[in-house]
């Protein structure tokens, strides 16, 4: 049997690059089935997560276990890139769900169908960022969003989170929409021969005359789907209602690994496929990228809770990264995006975490619930502190070496003005930031007792704000790593 | 083998000596609070006499420390610390006041002082890192790391409004320093290098407009770090809102960075800019010169006052540095230290008598020297200096800078030098004015006033942190020469390319 055999050759040949995407459906199936159930109703359900952590550290361990290489027909590729991101998305899933422990107990929502969600969640990521085909791409983005929509509706109890759910839900599925079309135009404008990227850049550039605006209009949708994914303005609003309503683990997740893995594959899409129509979809960007940096950061400054102004300084954050995305050399945008999204997800995991510990006690959603903060928990403070002016980018914070990298980038690739735009916008950062940490200082805290803080949030804080902290003396290191984040 | 040590890294050990400090007193318990303060003076005060033991055996070579740090974004980042003729008397300024400022402050703070100690003494370090730093990305991060501990003095142990004084002060600076960040990377985009000797041979190949708009932005960030007049608002506040050690370093040392950047970097790698833009910068100076005093004068808080006949005094360097003459340019560098000595005395008199009176008002007092005469003599002694009476420290750089103006090669050098004289004169006006309402005169009866509170003269400890510094503006005052023999050639070097006969010399050189 001739195509049994040429089968098996290629699934031998491919099946390597996906061992750690299938080491995850494997063990999140197992979770969900019954089988799995029985294996884990002989443990409490608040070690769930520690489970879950332990299989996203192998995971880890497969990813730089994973040969480099190209597969299943040119749809998925396994490159600096690929491997990079990836591990974005699975520290940030490991960080997730190490703050969801304490979160759920106190709901007492624990529920082994959330974890599994995150696992499946995260291989949706891992496939997206290594897409090299159109197709993939959408599959794997859709892998993604679903399992998404579910846990940002988690808890449905609470009015806020069911209407969060369908708003993130309604919204999600129109960008979808907006992105297949988009797709689709693209496809037959090249030709209708191909959805691999590497060709469709050719085929582009091949595409005659009359296509043109064929092709406009296909980059437009595609960019606004994908505006849509990381939430940069204009297409931002659902994302503080989704922040505010979600678990809170959700929304630390949701404002860190997805947005990852979006840019990746943002990145290596508008970077391959359209590197070629640069001229189409440079304006458009830019004017995103300057939109989201100057609404995200005006509109933080006038928030009175926490999670919205994470929200909004988070759309902050994607308009700049988007300047990397702007680049004409997509490598170097790619280590740039890798670099600020690493450090982006160290600071933002913490804060989560700080919010998550003050949300125990019945607090942590108002900025006003910090007062007094340096008093009462005067550790918990110096780490929010750590985090806030490293978001901030307050040298020799991390946050400031990997915005440096970004910006030093733009300059080079000529975006004097817009890079001009986010230093004063990340100087107006500087204002709302600093506001948490006056809050916390310098403010006299409302009656209250202090409370042990679980192990796990302990552990996440401490070694958050070390990295941030020593991430000055890594920073070598560090740019020897975003070195290896290369696009084949 | 620490002393080998610290022969070999002395400029190292000068930085980040104070840091370790700092941060072991950030560990010691809140109730240590005392034995914290007595560290950080001795270790503070070690460092000072260290400095300067090394620095007067240091003879005909200096210190540089070179050493490859990192490689960023491709641009290779040097851990290059040097010292030279144009920071070596602003280093053993700040060395010297930190150790002098803890002494002073040592009863003033009465909740955590030790954080405060700690705070300080991380200030110094990120002050003199930015002193000697010669790689302009160095430079900036110990510039910035400058604002976090200045930040949280204020903040921390400010007055009433310090909420809002500490964060305009961060933002001010802020912004300011991350438009001089694009402008940097920029320049070492198209270099390859933060060395400004790099960076300056880059900046002569782009456009005249480009370079413009480059020291623009270098200009921006130290200007508003100097303050200069439109850019100076965060500094009467920050002043009067900080506690009196922040108010100390902060006229004392802080301010001179932003002069300082001028003559180290901003000068040097756009020397046409510089040309071009002197008018402009001189015509700045003199408004703050000018408006400084006249606001100065009209202020009721004495600490106010202070703080804006620093914008004044500050006024003066940036005058004499656009003069772009050697002789205005040593007045500058002089007038410099003058200012850290002379107003950095004048905070740390007004904290003293604030500490008693509570209150600075100045219509609260009123025949101060009849109850403190030591007080007076030593205030008295430092409002002579800071106005610029002939033999004290004030007269030489504010005559040098004049005289440079006046003889400088601009159209315009005569009339402004004439204007700014006129702030000398304004200068003494406010000054003695203020002095004649609080200290002369009798006694204000009223039991609430500030004179009533006025029990203690002085004590040995507050004699002892006044001494050295009476001392010290008398022998600038009688031999400057002490002071500026060691920046003579490196600002005779310095203002070689802005000399009339330059262009006729760089020919013949060429040629």
């Amino acid at each position: 049997m001739p195509f049994a055999e040429s089968l098996w050759g290629n699934l031998v040949q491919d099946l390597p690059l996906l061992v750690p995407v299938l080491f995850l459906w494997i063990v999140g199936t197992l979770m969900l089935w019954p089988l799995g159930s029985w294996l884990l109703k002989s443990m409490p359900k608040r070690q769930w997560s520690g489970i879950t952590f332990v299989v996203l550290l192998v995971t880890l361990v497969l990813v730089f276990r994973t040969p480099a290489g190209q597969g299943f027909s040119g749809m998925f590729q396994v490159d600096g890139l690929t491997t990079g991101f990836q591990i974005l998305a699975i520290v940030a899933a490991a960080i997730t769900v190490i703050l969801s422990q304490p979160q759920l107990n106190a709901l007492k929502e624990q529920s082994v169908e959330y974890y599994a969600l995150i696992l499946f969640s995260t291989s949706g990521m891992m496939l997206l960022v290594g897409a090299t085909d159109l197709v993939s791409l959408y599959m794997a983005l859709e892998l993604m969003a679903l399992c998404i929509y579910i846990l940002v509706g988690y808890l449905r109890e609470q009015d806020r989170g069911i209407e969060a759910g369908i708003k993130y839900f309604l919204l999600g599925a129109f960008s979808s929409g907006l992105l297949v079309y988009g797709m689709s135009l693209i496809f037959a404008a090249a030709g209708g021969k191909t959805t691999n990227l590497a060709a469709l850049n050719q085929a582009l550039a091949l595409a005659p005359r009359n296509a043109e605006l064929m092709i406009f209009t296909g980059v437009i949708l595609v960019l606004a789907g994908f505006g849509f994914k990381v939430a940069a303005v204009p297409f931002h609003m659902w994302s503080p209602d989704v922040y505010d309503g979600a678990p809170t683990p959700i929304t630390a997740f949701l404002s860190t690994a997805p947005k990852a893995a979006a840019l990746g594959a943002f990145v290596r899409l508008f970077g391959t496929a359209f590197n070629g129509v640069h001229g189409d979809w440079a304006a458009p960007l830019s004017f995103m990228a300057a939109a989201s940096m100057i609404l995200g950061n005006i509109a933080a400054l006038r928030q009175q809770s926490m999670k919205r102004l994470l929200a909004y300084s988070s759309i902050a954050h994607v308009g700049y990264m988007l300047l990397a995305v702007l680049s004409h050399d997509a490598q170097a945008g790619a280590q740039a995006i890798w670099l600020y999204m690493l450090t982006y997800l160290l600071m933002q995991g913490g804060v989560f975490a700080v919010i998550i510990y003050l949300q125990g006690k019945g607090e942590g959603e108002r900025i006003e619930d910090f007062r007094g903060l340096s008093k009462r928990r005067p550790m918990l403070a110096f780490a929010m502190l750590v985090f806030m002016l490293s978001l901030g980018g307050i040298p020799p914070m991390l946050g400031f070496f990997a915005k440096f990298y970004l910006f030093k980038l733009a300059i080079e690739q000529g975006f004097v003005t817009l890079t001009v735009l986010a230093f004063l916008t990340s100087a107006i950062s500087a204002y709302y930031y600093l506001n948490v940490v006056a809050t916390m200082y310098f403010k006299e805290a409302p009656e209250g007792e202090a409370q042990p803080m679980g192990s796990g949030l302990s552990i996440v804080v401490f070694a958050t704000c070390l990295l941030v902290l020593v991430g000055t003396c890594l920073g070598p290191w560090l740019m020897d790593w975003t070195a290896r984040i290369v696009l084949v | 083998m620490i002393s080998t040590w610290i022969n070999t890294h002395l400029l190292t050990f000068l930085v980040f000596a104070p840091l370790v400090l700092g941060l072991i007193l950030l560990c010691l318990p809140q109730k240590q609070a005392p034995m914290a303060k007595l560290l950080g003076f001795l270790g503070s005060l070690g460092v000072f006499v260290i400095s300067l033991v090394h620095f007067l055996r240091m003879g005909g070579h200096s210190y540089v420390e070179n050493l490859p740090w990192m490689t960023l974004v491709n641009i290779p980042v040097d851990y290059h610390l040097a010292l030279d003729g144009l920071n070596f008397w602003l280093v053993l300024l700040t060395t010297f006041l930190t150790p002098l400022t803890l002494l002073g402050t040592w009863a003033s703070l009465k909740e955590r002082s030790g954080l405060a100690t700690a705070l300080f003494l991380m200030l110094e370090t990120g002050m003199l890192g930015a002193l000697l730093a010669q790689d302009l990305f160095l430079f900036y991060l110990f510039w910035e790391a400058m604002l976090l501990p200045m930040y949280f003095l204020i903040a921390l142990w400010g007055g009433e409004e310090r909420r809002y004084a500490s964060l305009k002060f961060m933002l001010y600076t802020l912004a300011g320093s991350l438009l001089w960040l694009v402008a940097l990377l920029y320049l070492a985009g198209k270099s390859g290098s933060f060395a400004p000797a790099l960076m300056a041979q880059t900046a002569l190949t782009l456009s005249t407009g480009i370079q413009g708009i480059l020291f623009l932005a270098f200009a921006l960030a130290f200007a508003i770090k100097v303050p200069l007049f439109p850019f100076h608002t965060w500094l009467p506040d920050a002043h009067t809102e900080a506690p009196t050690m922040g108010s100390v370093i902060l006229a004392g040392v802080l301010l001179k960075l932003g002069t300082y950047g001028f003559l180290r970097f901003a000068l040097p790698i756009f020397p046409g800019a510089t040309l071009h833009y002197a008018k402009p910068m001189a015509i700045l100076a003199v408004i703050a010169i000018i408006y400084g005093a006249l606001v100065a004068m009209a202020q009721k808080d004495i600490k106010k006052l202070v703080a804006y006949s620093s914008v004044s005094h500050m006024g003066f360097v940036m005058l004499g540095m656009a003069s772009l003459t050697i002789i205005g340019t040593q007045g500058a560098m002089l007038q410099m230290l003058n200012h850290g000595v002379s107003t950095g005395a004048l905070f740390l008199l007004v904290g003293m008598l604030y500490d008693r009176a509570h209150t600075r008002m100045i219509s609260d007092f009123g025949g101060i020297a009849t109850r403190m005469p030591v007080f007076t003599f030593f205030f008295m002694v430092v409002t002579l200096s800071s106005i610029g009476l002939p033999l004290t420290n004030g007269f030489v750089g504010e005559f040098w800078i004049l005289n440079g103006t006046y003889t400088s090669a601009f159209g315009w050098g005569r009339a402004l030098a004439c204007i700014a004289a006129l702030g000398v004169l304004l200068g003494a006006v406010y000054m003695l004015w203020m002095v004649k309402r609080a200290f002369w005169g009798a006694a204000n009866t009223d039991e609430h006033s500030g004179t009533a509170h006025l029990t203690q003269d002085l004590n040995g400890r507050e004699i002892a942190v006044m001494v050295p510094i009476v001392v010290l503006i008398f022998w600038m005052g009688l031999h400057p020469q002490t002071f500026t023999a060691i920046s003579e050639r490196p600002v005779a070097e310095l203002m070689a390319p802005f000399q009339p006969d330059a262009p006729a010399k760089m020919a013949e050189v060429a040629r």
